[in-house]
């Protein structure tokens, strides 16, 4: 027994003294060089990764950056004139960029919020041990495979004004039809509630599985001291979901920003003026308006530039939080 | 403080074959500490949880005090529990783990303060109170685990193996400050672990358990002098004790070509089943013997620990038998000039023999 239990002791002990018997010997400069030697096989192996990304994604990024810089058209995108930061003066002073910034904006929270929020209690719902919960785990991600197009067609018909399901629904109740598309907020909520029927099911899987590696003996010591189950879902799983809660922010707003498909086809005439005085045309929606209807690349360019700034500035405030916030725990 | 009692208490998990825990008979008085042992599976740790509500209890009933808590939920138990692996609250700070039962208790803050404080004091926390579980030691953890379990001043402990995550010093260490915190508590406390030194040296009495039927109950100097079956026989003691399983002949015992001298009344009663008694000897009340008196063992292998030695043998002249080959250990004193493959006889002290019946395993006096 006393054998047993000394030797692996032993062997820790044993072996940082080996290495640092070998330290002194070498200028660390030349074990750096060796380590980077050491890993050319590593770079190599990312190399693939890093190839199509230059290819198709750095270039792109880069080559939208000096388009932006231009004012240039669809069919001659290499010969525009070089007009400095121009493009980007005229998109700050354009009320359609505002319009389409504010559209984005409450539609992003109208869609955002309700969604992380139904995925939590969805994920707390499918965490206890139910009849059949494969099933539902499954039909949780349905939405999330059904094609953006087909999805945002069969909501276009159910908010439709005069045939349309919902509105069938609120006259049977005693309640007003509403035309959906053509008010500012009716218009943005219909599109809120697709894109929150779409994602809450994939949220609710990512909250789920963090859920699931929260340890059981927590929910028990919590139980003995007296939690109840609402409690414990504050005390216990809110706290450990908070990195995870952190991600969903972060991958739902970016998401948002870019939202471009359900208020396209929402539209249902595929036109891309976010309805009839752009009361939910979005950014996405403007940046293709600017270049594929306008034919002002460099404008276009410019809107995209600007709404991975406004991506950068929103994922920079979520670090600093979950930065400040990790330091407060320490 | 209380008394805890289990009536009757079984436990059957869906599908299972048999109980976990299987109809548990066990009065625990007012400020003991009772330690629950057994190996893997024998469903100690299935009890302490029926204790703490945790676990269902299928059939009989459990009592804190004079309460019947079988269907009452942990919170309206009164007890405090300590997890194997602490289960403290990440995010919480030293002080917010400890005081979290008491806020939900809506005790105010300043009391909260006062009592986390003095359970602090008690476990030199003090220091440390500020910290999250992630910046501690594992012993720390531990400390703060105890702190949660005092700050409450419940009815009764339930430890689950609070130990056994750490080293086998600091093991030793704690296990004494945990058994003269519980003195000095007086709180009635429920203690699991599957070693039975630990057992052993921290329990006012001790229950074995195995498949899920308590084996004996009794103080620890009972269940070493008197254990009531080959199971606990076996279990209780480092090393083991020796068993062997022989006819029984004339005079006594018989295991390989020696005679194990048994009493005539005690040999006639064991050997009633089937007419093969099992003889338990513990390896310190093994002496050496001159050569062609009592049993001839050959030495396999010789431990020096330095306060003595133990020397593991088998029978010389039964290698063949696997009954009769198991080993048998002898305590000896130090520095004995003994060698690997020596051959050896050994006489047992007469009244240290323990007899059990070989098919029912039951012990005989």
């Amino acid at each position: 027994m006393t054998i047993a239990s000394q030797s692996p002791r032993d062997a820790l002990i044993a072996a940082p003294t080996v290495v640092s018997q070998l330290d002194p010997d070498r200028p660390p400069a030349a074990r750096r060089r060796t380590k980077l030697t050491r890993n050319n096989w590593g770079y190599a192996y990312v190399a693939p990764f890093f190839l199509v990304f230059g290819a198709f994604s750095l270039y792109p990024f880069l080559y939208t950056a000096w388009v932006s810089l231009h004012r240039t058209s669809l069919s001659n995108i290499d010969g525009g004139t070089w007009v400095g930061l121009e493009n980007y003066r005229n998109l700050l002073q354009s009320e359609f960029f505002w319009n389409a910034a504010r559209n984005t904006l409450t539609i992003g929270i109208l869609s955002t919020v309700p969604q992380l929020c139904m995925a939590l209690g969805l994920a707390h719902l499918l965490n206890y041990k139910l009849r059949g919960r494969t099933f539902f785990r499954t039909a949780m991600l349905m939405p999330y495979a059904t094609s953006i197009a087909a999805a945002t067609l069969v909501f276009a018909q159910l908010f439709g004004r005069d045939y349309g399901l919902i509105n069938t629904m609120l006259e049977a109740v005693g309640l007003e039809r509403i035309d959906w598309e053509s008010g500012t907020w009716t218009s943005q909520f219909a599109i809120a509630v697709i894109v929150t029927w779409r994602w809450t099911g994939y949220n609710a899987l990512i909250y789920l599985a963090a859920m699931q590696s929260i340890p059981g003996e927590l929910y028990e010591a919590a139980e003995i001291d007296g939690a109840s189950r609402w409690k414990q879902f504050l005390h216990v799983t809110i706290p450990s979901l908070r990195p995870t809660i952190l991600f969903t922010v972060v991958v739902s707003t970016i998401g948002a920003v870019q939202l471009f498909g359900e208020p396209l086809l929402f539209a249902g005439n595929g036109t891309t003026s976010g309805g009839s005085s752009g009361q939910y045309q979005t950014l996405g929606l403007l940046m293709y308006q600017q270049g594929w209807s306008n034919f002002h690349i460099g404008q276009a360019a410019t809107t995209a530039w600007a709404m991975f700034m406004i991506i950068l500035v929103i994922v920079g405030v979520n670090a600093v939080i979950g930065r400040l916030r990790a330091r407060a725990d320490r | 403080m209380a008394t805890v009692s289990f009536q009757q208490a079984s436990r059957i998990y869906p599908k299972a074959e048999r109980p976990a825990v299987d109809s548990l008979d066990l009065q625990i008085a007012d400020g003991e500490f009772l330690v629950l042992v057994g190996p893997s599976g024998c469903g100690k740790s299935t009890s302490l949880r029926m204790l703490a509500g945790l676990e269902e209890v299928d059939s009989g009933s459990i009592v804190i005090g004079d309460k019947d808590v079988t269907d009452a939920p942990p919170k309206d138990r009164d007890i405090a529990m300590v997890f194997q692996n602490y289960a403290l609250y990440p995010h919480m700070t030293v002080e917010e783990n400890m005081g979290f039962a008491l806020k939900l208790a809506g005790i105010g803050k300043d009391e909260r303060a006062t009592r986390v404080r003095e359970a602090a004091k008690i476990l030199d926390l003090e220091p440390y109170l500020s910290r999250r579980p992630k910046a501690l030691s594992g012993g720390q953890r531990q400390r703060v685990a105890m702190g949660r379990a005092i700050v409450r001043n419940p009815q009764v402990f339930l430890m689950d193996e609070p130990l056994s995550n750490l080293d086998a010093k600091l093991r030793v260490q704690t296990r004494t400050q945990i058994a003269a915190l519980q003195r000095r508590l007086g709180t009635t406390t429920v203690y699991v672990t599957h070693d039975q030194v630990e057992a052993m040296t921290m329990g006012d009495r001790v229950a074995v358990l195995k498949d899920g039927v308590l084996q004996q109950c009794d103080t620890p100097g009972a269940l070493y002098d008197r254990p009531a079956n080959v199971f606990v026989a076996g279990f209780i003691g480092s090393p083991a004790m020796n068993l062997v399983t022989g006819d029984a002949v004339d005079g006594g015992v018989q295991v390989g070509s020696a005679v194990l001298p048994v009493p005539r009344d005690q040999l006639t009663r064991a050997a009633a089943s089937n007419g093969k008694v099992t003889v338990g000897f513990r390896p310190e009340s093994v002496r050496l013997a001159g050569p062609g008196e009592g049993l001839p063992v050959r030495v396999d292998v010789v431990e020096q620990l330095g306060s003595d030695a133990f020397l593991y043998t088998s029978l010389a002249d039964a290698p063949d038998d696997v009954l009769h080959s198991a080993d048998l250990v002898v305590r000896t004193e130090p520095r004995t000039p003994v060698t690997t493959g020596q051959q050896l006889w050994l006489s047992a002290d007469r009244g240290a023999l323990h007899v059990f019946d070989a098919q029912t395993q039951q012990r005989v006096d």
